[in-house]
């Protein structure tokens, strides 16, 4: 029962943080350097991990699928299938994974940092609300990134994949059959669709990284449990979204 | 790190980010972010089996466009292509749903139609071809299965029988067998003395079989039927060629036969014969009445037999009174 309390009030106050913080969007032209500040934390910093996750899952997705496929006769269809998947699915999830290990601990670590030493309290004190400083930037920011990380990430995907499929011996399958498989099976609307996801997981993941920072109390032990928190929660609510928007968009 | 130099990167990374979506659109849309016209056809179908929007439309193997849209419309299913106006579809082209693997996926296939064939206009409906899917194959195959099933189970019937009365022809064959196994022995060995007497040369058979003369004659005997089914082969092709001349009019006898003039001809001289021999009959004419008028006859003898005389006369009278003598006797 308290379990299910502690669940009701994260939510609860999730939603209000989203409100609150919706509230003031008007102010986020006046917030650019702080705007900037974000995107720069979550999309340039996290670019690398990205870019070498996404290529190692390509490479994975067309070795596990060739090695699958050979003994249907249809490893020409290894293109499709590393397309679609990193399209609709890998890409926008492991972006998001990554975004929640990597930016979301980050977040909820400075924000718990500055709530155990009191200075969300000094910015209430001063009437500065920090929904409005510390998570509009965030949110806006994760929206601007997200897309362009998901497409980052697909592309380095289907690269690796290419990569694979060209110099594994048992595959060996040009550049050109590999993408023209891809270009035949992938749709931009596929694309688009996992952009949507990643959208929706980002914003999710920011959104609860910055709510458990804000509501930890305690001393600097809790910083530390507040992240683990945070990140358990966005990857749970990740794999959980994902069937729902999926359900949604398929 | 400055503010300048940060705002630098992330809008470095953005652009990045917004290139790399145009060259994704670029590259799995072809670039067109409006949809241009295209030219749309319908085909209807009486099942549209797994056909669903998006498949390809094929000519000749060729991608030229793909499913708009299907709907049922009244008592059948209609897909609306879409079809690339560049590429004209002949007017007496022929759609017809064409499986694109056995792990599923459809597609259309239209052929070429025939060459200078006016092209469908946009709208139009493209005529189609029911083809059999998997299913109705399997479907077949599985009533094919079926019957050769029953096939098969009737021949093990009847070889087996049914488990009632009588049995079937095994048992039956094995009851001959046992009831006769006597006189199947006997014949056997009747057999076997008779293979004996052949081997041995025994009898017409036997030397017929092992006497190489009787072989040789035998030959003979068989060439000289051939030579006179030769002989009668040639015979009959001359028959042949004369039936044809005479068929083709030439000769005597094709004339007579064919020729329509020579009939005619034939047919007056006929009736001709007929009204002589009519005249004849009815004594009309000098050659009727000598046949039919037993007068003139009598007269003739007295005739003759008066010119008797007077020959008889003359042979002894002399030239100088012959003509007496003839006049005597004639008046």
């Amino acid at each position: 029962m308290k379990q299910l309390n502690i669940v009701l009030q994260g939510v609860g106050s999730t939603v209000q943080l989203l409100f609150r913080s919706l509230s003031y969007a008007g102010t986020l032209p006046r917030q650019w350097p702080r705007f900037i500040e974000q995107c720069y934390m979550i999309g340039y910093t996290t670019l690398p991990i990205v870019a070498i996750l996404s290529f190692f899952i390509g490479t994975v997705l067309a070795l596990e699928a060739g090695y699958s496929m050979s003994d249907f006769g249809a490893k020409e269809y290894i293109g499709s299938l590393v397309g679609l998947s990193m399209a609709r699915e890998l890409g926008p999830m492991m972006t998001a994974v990554l975004l929640a290990g990597r930016v979301g601990s980050a977040i909820t670590a400075e924000l718990a940092s500055m709530k155990v030493y009191q200075e969300i309290d000094a910015l209430t004190i001063m009437n500065i609300p920090a929904a409005k400083i510390l998570v509009l930037p965030r949110l806006a920011a994760v929206l601007v990134m997200m897309p362009v990380l998901t497409v980052i990430s697909n592309i380095v995907g289907w690269f690796g994949g290419s990569v694979v499929a060209r110099y594994v011996s048992s595959l060996g399958i040009s550049p050109e059959a590999y993408f023209a498989a891809l270009r035949h099976f992938t749709k931009f609307k596929d694309v688009m669709n996992g952009v949507e996801k990643a959208e929706v997981f980002g914003f999710v993941v920011v959104l609860v990284c910055c709510n458990i920072g804000l509501n930890t109390k305690g001393g600097p032990r809790e910083i530390g449990a507040a992240v683990t928190r945070a990140v358990v929660t966005s990857l749970i609510l990740i794999l959980v979204l994902d069937y729902f928007v999926t359900k949604v968009l398929v | 790190m400055n503010t300048t130099q940060q705002t630098a990167r992330v809008g470095l990374f953005f652009l990045l980010g917004v290139a790399l979506v145009w060259v994704t659109f670029e590259t799995l849309s072809d670039g067109k972010i409006f949809e241009e016209h295209r030219h749309t056809l319908i085909a209807g179908f009486d099942d549209l089996k797994q056909l669903k929007t998006g498949d390809e439309v094929r000519l000749a193997g060729v991608k030229v466009g793909s499913v708009q849209l299907t709907r049922l419309a009244g008592r059948r299913a209609e897909a609306v292509l879409d079809i690339d106006p560049k590429i004209p579809i002949a007017g007496d082209a022929s759609a017809s749903i064409v499986m694109a693997g056995l792990i599923g996926g459809n597609y259309i296939a239209i052929d070429m139609g025939t060459p200078g064939s006016p092209p469908l206009p946009d709208g139009a409906e493209i005529k189609t071809l029911e083809t059999p899917d998997l299913n109705t194959i399997m479907a077949e195959l599985g009533g094919l299965g079926k019957e050769l099933q029953d096939s098969l189970g009737s021949f093990s019937k009847a070889f087996n029988g049914d488990g009632k009365a009588g049995g079937g022809i095994v048992q039956k064959l094995d009851k001959l067998v046992t009831e006769n196994s006597a006189r199947i022995d006997a014949t056997m060995a009747n057999l076997q003395e008779i293979t004996g007497k052949i081997n041995r040369g025994d009898g017409t058979l036997g030397k017929l079989v092992n006497d190489p003369k009787l072989h040789d004659e035998l030959l003979a005997t068989v060439d000289e039927i051939k030579a006179t089914a030769a002989q009668a082969k040639e015979f009959v092709n001359n028959a042949e060629a004369m039936m044809d001349q005479i068929k083709s009019g030439q000769g005597t006898l094709g004339t007579l036969v064919y020729d329509q003039k020579s009939a005619e001809n034939i047919k007056a001289s006929i009736a001709n014969i007929r009204s002589v021999s009519d005249k004849l009959a009815k004594g009309e004419g000098t050659l009727g009445k000598l046949i039919n008028d037993d007068g003139l006859y009598d007269s003739a003898q007295v005739t003759i037999k008066k010119v008797d005389r007077t020959l008889d006369g003359l042979n002894d009278s002399g030239p100088i009174t012959a003509v007496g003598i003839v006049v005597n006797a004639l008046f």
